[in-house]
């Protein structure tokens, strides 16, 4: 794989010149040069070249290597003349996390917090193909999800408190959605995951809040030092896995007939079509749906981990006082309004690992939040920390609203999984005070923290560059994967 | 010819996700080893009991590569739909843009195959079947 030049602009921000079909340059955010063989630069070039990119393909701090896209990559094309690339949202449709307060203190809860774990592992299902958390949903009830997203869920009585839908991001649904766009075999792989975790870097976590950087903003979050908060990560399990498969196995082999700009694509997982064909629109619309069931999967884990919490402490859910701070995508494709080069622009936005991260003062913004900015919730690995941030002006400017989404791999799962050999990362964890439970023992090596990034030098380097500010940081107690 | 596991194949490190890799003394030898290569990473190292076996044809893809990706995205439907893992392989019919295959598989046990991996799709990325050296390998980074 051939070398990118890097420029750099500034210490935390490195540009790849446009060179070849590329349409735009490359902008890397990082904490230093990058290394220039790292493939996720090949790969932020590569996305310069899609037909109606604007402005430049870019990389947040959390970059790694992906397929097609980068993780941690962001693009917007103009939907008039540009191209949708599914590999640009990437497998897991609209894999999130969200974050719940409590008005508990983390210390009432940590004598009992085995019991809690427990509890939460029975009720909340994990690991491979993991189902059964609710009865499976007929033909007409999936058609619903797909359709609602978190509002099916609230509907049904599965919420931490009156305003969760409101502070997700989307409302909680996509508009566009088509329950009619997804095919029997996505319809298959959903209609027994609905309110299931999975397994990978998908978690459940109970979280203390560490640290207060922001205190308005903190306040305005109800994020208070010593409370006991809840983090849940995942996406839309084994059907928004077969909207992607079928969508790009669609449209690779036909690249060639969308004309020569989409034949020059340099790897056939950014395999496109352009916004307005009926390929394009059919997978929009076909991911909307899956973002949609996203939405009602973290909605369901919050209302079975809201229960499972009060049965565990034997407290009623006013004592417990649970509310949705606010849920974020990680993985979609969205039509939104952006000012580029002083013009107010529709785009269609790509975020494939990335968060959405609006900026104080965004109509977009929940109310009870836009003083401050939206909620970026940034989770670490599960043996240091997590950040909550919010959006800044910086990122409406340079990055159409987006910031990072984690701490980013530096280990490959083989890499990891040899480090962990000899080791109980359980023992570890429990050394520095957290509990895990996990489905299988790979599965805690493959994730401990030497594979990610010190996610707080990611977040430094999206506080530098003016795309999101530090508001708390949330420390680990409690962790259940798959 | 008809192959089952244990097959030698290579895993290929990759950031995120992960790529496995398998070597035959033809196309259809190295699919073959590809195909349980999956399998033996949706078993995690449990042993499988063979109850079924079925015959597939998928018609996609321009090249080899891709229609071995295609392959592979049948198989791992079935374990996604029914759990169904890999076995014993032998690919019948192998060119580009079509192949049939026949697969044994078992049934996935959630304690013997716990620590099996939760692959969810089958990438196009760097996806090869090419000759190499006296032989062919073919290749394919999963999404995990």
């Amino acid at each position: 794989m051939a070398r990118v030049q890097l420029r750099r602009v500034h210490d935390w921000l490195w540009e790849i010149p446009r060179e070849g079909g590329m349409r735009v340059p490359g902008r890397v955010y990082s904490d230093g040069m990058p290394a220039p063989d790292d493939p996720a630069l090949r790969q932020v070039a590569n996305v310069a070249f899609l037909p109606g990119i604007v402005k430049a393909s870019l990389a947040m701090p959390d970059m790694h290597w992906g397929y097609g896209f980068p993780i941690g990559g962001v693009a917007a094309v103009d939907p008039d003349e540009g191209a949708v690339s599914p590999g640009g949202v990437g497998y897991d449709i609209n894999c999130g996390v969200r974050l719940v307060a409590t008005r508990l203190s983390a210390d009432e809860v940590r004598p009992r917090l085995h019991e809690v774990l427990a509890q939460l592992f029975r009720d909340v299902p994990t690991g491979v193909g993991s189902s059964a958390a609710i009865p499976r949903l007929s033909p007409r009830e999936l058609d619903a999800v797909l359709a609602q997203g978190a509002r099916w869920a609230f509907a049904r009585g599965f919420f931490a408190s009156a305003g969760d839908v409101e502070h997700c991001e989307e409302g909680g649904a996509l508009a566009g959605a088509d329950p009619a766009a997804v095919s029997d075999r996505a319809r298959e792989r959903g209609a027994d995951q609905l309110g299931t975790l999975g397994s990978g870097n998908h978690f459940l976590e109970l979280d203390v809040v560490a640290e207060i950087f922001d205190e308005p903003a903190a306040l305005a979050f109800g994020l208070h030092p010593g409370a006991l908060a809840v983090q849940i990560h995942s996406g839309s399990r084994g059907l928004g896995h077969q909207v992607c498969d079928e969508a790009i196995a669609g449209l690779a082999p036909a690249m060639g007939r969308h004309g020569a700009a989409y034949a020059a694509i340099p790897d056939p997982q950014l395999a496109c079509a352009p916004v307005r064909s009926p390929a394009g629109q059919a997978y929009l619309a076909a991911m909307a749906a899956a973002a949609n069931f996203a939405w009602a999967n973290r909605q369901v884990m919050t209302g079975l981990s809201v229960r499972a919490l009060c049965r565990s402490l034997g407290l009623s859910e006013g004592d417990l006082g649970a509310r949705l701070v606010y849920d974020v995508c990680h993985n979609v494709a969205k039509h939104e309004e952006h000012v580029v080069d002083g013009r107010s622009r529709r785009l269609l936005v790509h975020r494939k690992g990335a968060t959405r991260a609006f900026g104080p003062g965004d109509p977009r913004v929940p109310a009870a939040y836009r003083a401050v900015g939206q909620p970026v919730l940034i989770p670490g690995d599960m043996g240091r920390y997590s950040y909550v941030l919010c959006g800044a002006a910086g990122a409406m400017e340079q990055t159409f609203g987006s910031s990072c989404h984690g701490a980013g791999r530096v280990l490959s799962r083989h890499q990891a999984l040899k480090r962990a050999r000899g080791r109980s990362i359980h023992r570890e964890l429990a050394d520095r005070g957290i509990e895990v439970i996990s489905r299988g023992k790979k599965t805690l090596g493959e994730e401990m923290s030497e594979a990610y990034k010190d996610v707080a030098r990611v977040v430094s380097v999206v506080e530098k560059a003016g795309l999101s500010r530090l508001v708390a940081r949330l420390e680990p107690m409690g962790v259940i994967k798959g | 010819m008809r192959l089952a596991l244990p097959q030698p194949w290579e895993e290929i490190s990759h950031t995120a996700d992960l790529g496995i890799a398998a070597r035959g003394a033809s196309p259809e030898e190295a699919l073959a080893r590809l195909v349980l290569a999956l399998g033996a990473l949706l078993a995690g190292g449990g042993a499988l009991v063979e109850d079924r076996e079925e015959e597939f044809t998928v018609r996609e893809g321009s090249d080899l590569a891709q229609t071995a990706v295609a392959v592979l995205r049948e198989v791992l439907y079935g374990f996604a739909a029914r759990g169904a893992i890999p076995c014993a392989c032998e690919v019948l019919l192998l060119r580009p843009g079509q192949a049939r295959v026949r697969i044994a598989t078992g049934p996935r046990d959630p304690v013997r195959h716990a620590e099996g991996a939760d692959v969810k799709a089958v990438t196009w990325h760097e996806a090869r079947l090419e000759p190499d050296g006296a032989g062919w390998r073919a290749q394919v980074i999963l999404d995990v």
